[in-house]
């Protein structure tokens, strides 16, 4: 086993996996060669987890399990069966998990490396620097499904709820909610180049293409709101904008702070760049009445309160809070309280706004 | 006379369709629910007793009396056209034997809606349930028997059309299996598997003996109806959740991948675990189920562990500890010693197809059976 690990040791030092010494030991054109004590995916789990720990990888062991799972096919190692636990792994597995673990070692995110990560239910493709989707925006999507499905008056949308999701990153929100709403269409922005196109490959896998709108805003510039007008105005706003406070930047883990695009994460001063944008956006197209639901840092639902109070022009109010499975005030519930001062409803093009034009 | 009863035959014969289907098809009934039909027998007494009692029985009501009057009738008409058998004119004997044929399928079609309307359905007959398999004595060989039984009812599951979804598997080094549970769904899920609950028996030489000796290893099997919302609700005050991001700050500001979460149910102490998945809410959610699984069959218990205590066919966790079943491969056959039933061919019963059902079938038969004399005998 020592040996074995300082096998990989030395492969990964970077002495040149072709050309090196230990070559053989992975090539996949001799699968017939007699392979190094034929391991298993338990063994290669126990090895890799040892390296990572000596090495300061933070979750060394469910980063191991994760890898090894997803070469055999698998989502998580806890869903392996005991056979594919048992048997003897083939060179070409060896050689991907190899691969895939020296990501690892350098602080690559889990989800990255594997390309993938679930989001209620849904397996969605991951690719850097677009965010990786957090389980707390899970509860957020629950608590908007919770109202959409239980208080119709929160929406009043015929045929269902028009949906914006400012900030789409993956798609994880929109796609979500297009899922589990078979009746809804969603309107998604990001500013990230890269965002617009994973939320539309993954639309694609998902095969949800036809109820979304994809577009590329920067929210944060003069009149940003107008280009949305087209679609007309929304029953409800969901977002998961950048909220971090600039001096909490600095302290994020390397797997965030090297991967993960900083534009989906640094809030500003206050962490509140974004969201005063996304609530200006939100009280321009909302129909009244509409709602907006946000995630948050737990030190902005105060922040956000008094920040709507001295804004009565928005006709925005904060009416619930809620929070998070680890007890924190994460989710604000946010709704129109009538029709904004200077909101060109009579502008809007048509009677029937909520046509996606293809 | 004859003209008579040639009308009232053919009177019959037209009826016949008329006759109410029976609610499931109709199978091999057990010798012994057939005997509690033989004229003179307890269950005629209270059939008989019913229809005379001015406020029938709750179970069955109006329609047992109605059922069982038309019962009689057929059984008279059987009776009368059984003379004709013997007559001179052979049209009416050949009529009188195809009488007496329809007469029989009938009066088996009345019996058997007779005893669906005599044998109480459980509150949670329809109900998705919770499987849980554990390795008994026997170490490794138990845990490769344990892990051969989960495939089986996960083949079962799919043979019945059923959903079948793995909440937590525990394997051992070798490949077997220590403990594993999973949640299933469909029609009657909980009607067939309830009876699959208990200890089950392997007699076999393992994979891991050298000197070809049989062995004896035990399995155990647990089966908790999957409570609706309505069956259970559940204070979201009495639980206690971890996860994995329980420090820190959350949200944005961290990267975990660890979803496993742990449910505590803090006034019972009932514990659930999940981490089959990769989102955490997806564990949280199979966590949950299990979590009302277990709590719903500490509920049930408590109010029927009295109504079932005579039975040879125990449910719940009064049968967890019972030895109902031994699969001996040297003989190749399969025991359940509830009902004394022998299959053969292990092999295709280890598939989970129609042997496992048959032997399924024949322990509801006999729970029937049990249920249908308790019922008579309360009320006689």
């Amino acid at each position: 086993m020592e040996l074995w690990g300082g096998m990989l040791r030395a492969l990964l030092s970077g002495s040149g996996r072709r050309g090196g010494a230990l070559g053989w030991a992975f090539s996949s054109w001799r699968p017939h060669l007699p392979q190094a004590g034929l391991l298993s995916a338990t063994e290669l789990v126990n090895q890799w987890t040892a390296i990572f720990e000596k090495r300061g990888i933070p979750e060394a062991r469910e980063s191991s399990e994760y890898i090894v799972a997803h070469v055999l096919g698998a989502k998580t190692f806890q869903s392996m069966s005991p056979a594919l636990r048992t048997q003897p792994l083939t060179p070409w597995q060896l050689q991907c998990i190899q691969e895939l673990s020296s990501h690892r070692l350098q602080r690559m995110p889990v989800q990255y490396i594997l390309g993938e990560w679930d989001f209620q239910g849904l397996s969605l493709k991951m690719a850097p620097p677009v965010f990786i989707p957090r389980p707390e925006t899970e509860e957020l999507v629950d608590w908007v499904l919770e109202e959409v499905t239980q208080k119709p008056h929160v929406v009043e949308a015929q045929g269902g709820p028009l949906v914006l999701d400012v900030g789409c990153g993956s798609g994880a929100i929109s796609l979500s909610l297009l899922s589990r709403l078979p009746q809804s269409r969603v309107l998604a922005v990001d500013k990230g180049e890269a965002a617009i196109s994973l939320t539309r490959e993954n639309a694609q896998r998902l095969q949800l293409q036809d109820r979304i709108r994809i577009v590329p805003l920067d929210v944060t510039l003069e009149g940003s709101w107008t280009h949305l007008l087209p679609w007309g105005p929304v029953d409800l706003v969901v977002s998961n904008p950048p909220y971090i406070f600039r001096q909490d930047m600095e302290q994020l883990a390397p797997e965030i702070q090297s991967y993960e695009d900083p534009a989906a994460l640094d809030g500003g001063e206050k962490g509140m760049d974004i969201i005063i944008h996304v609530l200006a956006l939100a009280s321009r197209l909302l129909k009244d009445p509409g709602s907006l639901f946000l995630e948050v840092d737990p030190r902005h639902p105060e922040l956000i309160g008094n920040w709507l109070q001295s804004r009565p022009d928005l006709s925005l109010d904060l009416v619930a809070v809620r929070r998070d499975f680890c007890g924190r005030p994460r989710f604000l519930h946010v709704r129109r309280s009538g029709p904004q001062a200077g909101c060109p409803v009579a502008a809007w093009p048509g009677p029937q706004p909520a046509r996606l034009p293809g | 006379m004859r003209s008579h009863l040639l009308r009232s035959a053919a009177r019959c014969l037209r009826a016949r369709p008329a006759v109410a289907p029976a609610r499931r098809h109709l199978s091999c009934r057990s010798p012994p629910l057939e005997e509690l039909f033989a004229r003179g027998g307890p269950l005629r007494t209270f059939l008989e007793r019913q229809a005379r009692s001015e406020s029938p029985l709750q179970v069955g009501g109006p329609e047992l009396v109605a059922v069982a009057k038309l019962l009689s009738e057929k059984e008279q008409e059987l009776r009368e056209t059984e003379h004709l058998l013997h007559d001179d004119n052979e049209d009416l004997r050949k009529l009188a034997e195809n009488e007496i044929t329809s007469c029989q399928k009938a009066i088996a079609q009345l019996k058997h809606q007779i005893i669906l309307l005599l044998v109480p359905s459980e509150e949670t007959d329809e109900n998705d349930l919770i499987l849980e398999v554990t390795a008994g004595v026997g170490g490794q060989e138990a845990m490769l028997f344990t892990s051969e039984m989960f495939d089986m009812y996960q083949q079962y599951a799919a043979f019945k059309r059923w959903h079948f979804e793995t909440l937590e598997y525990f394997p051992s080094e070798i490949g077997g299996l220590r403990h594993a549970s999973a949640s299933l769904g469909g029609p009657e899920a909980y009607k067939h598997m309830k009876f699959e609950g208990g200890v089950h028996r392997v007699q076999r030489v393992p994979k891991t003996e050298k000197q070809g000796r049989i062995h004896t290893s035990t399995m155990t099997v647990a089966i908790l109806p999957q409570p609706t919302e309505i069956n259970l609700v559940i204070n979201p005050k009495d639980l206690r959740i971890d996860t994995k991001r329980a420090s820190g700050a959350g949200g944005q500001h961290v990267n975990t991948t660890d979803s496993a979460v742990r449910i505590v149910h803090l006034p019972t102490g009932v514990v659930s675990e999940c981490q089959q998945e990769r989102s955490q809410l997806k564990n949280k959610e199979m966590a949950m189920k299990k979590l009302r699984a277990k709590l719903y069959s500490m509920h049930l218990e408590e109010e029927t562990s009295k109504r079932y205590n005579a039975r040879k066919i125990q449910i719940g966790s009064k049968g967890r500890s019972e030895k109902i079943r031994t699969y001996n491969f040297p003989q190749n056959r399969v025991t359940d010693h509830r009902i004394n039933k022998s299959l053969h061919d292990l092999e295709t019963f280890m598939q989970g197809e129609y042997l496992l059902d048959e032997l399924v079938q024949s322990l509801k038969d006999y729970a029937d059976y049990e249920s249908l004399v308790d019922v008579i005998s309360k009320k006689l």
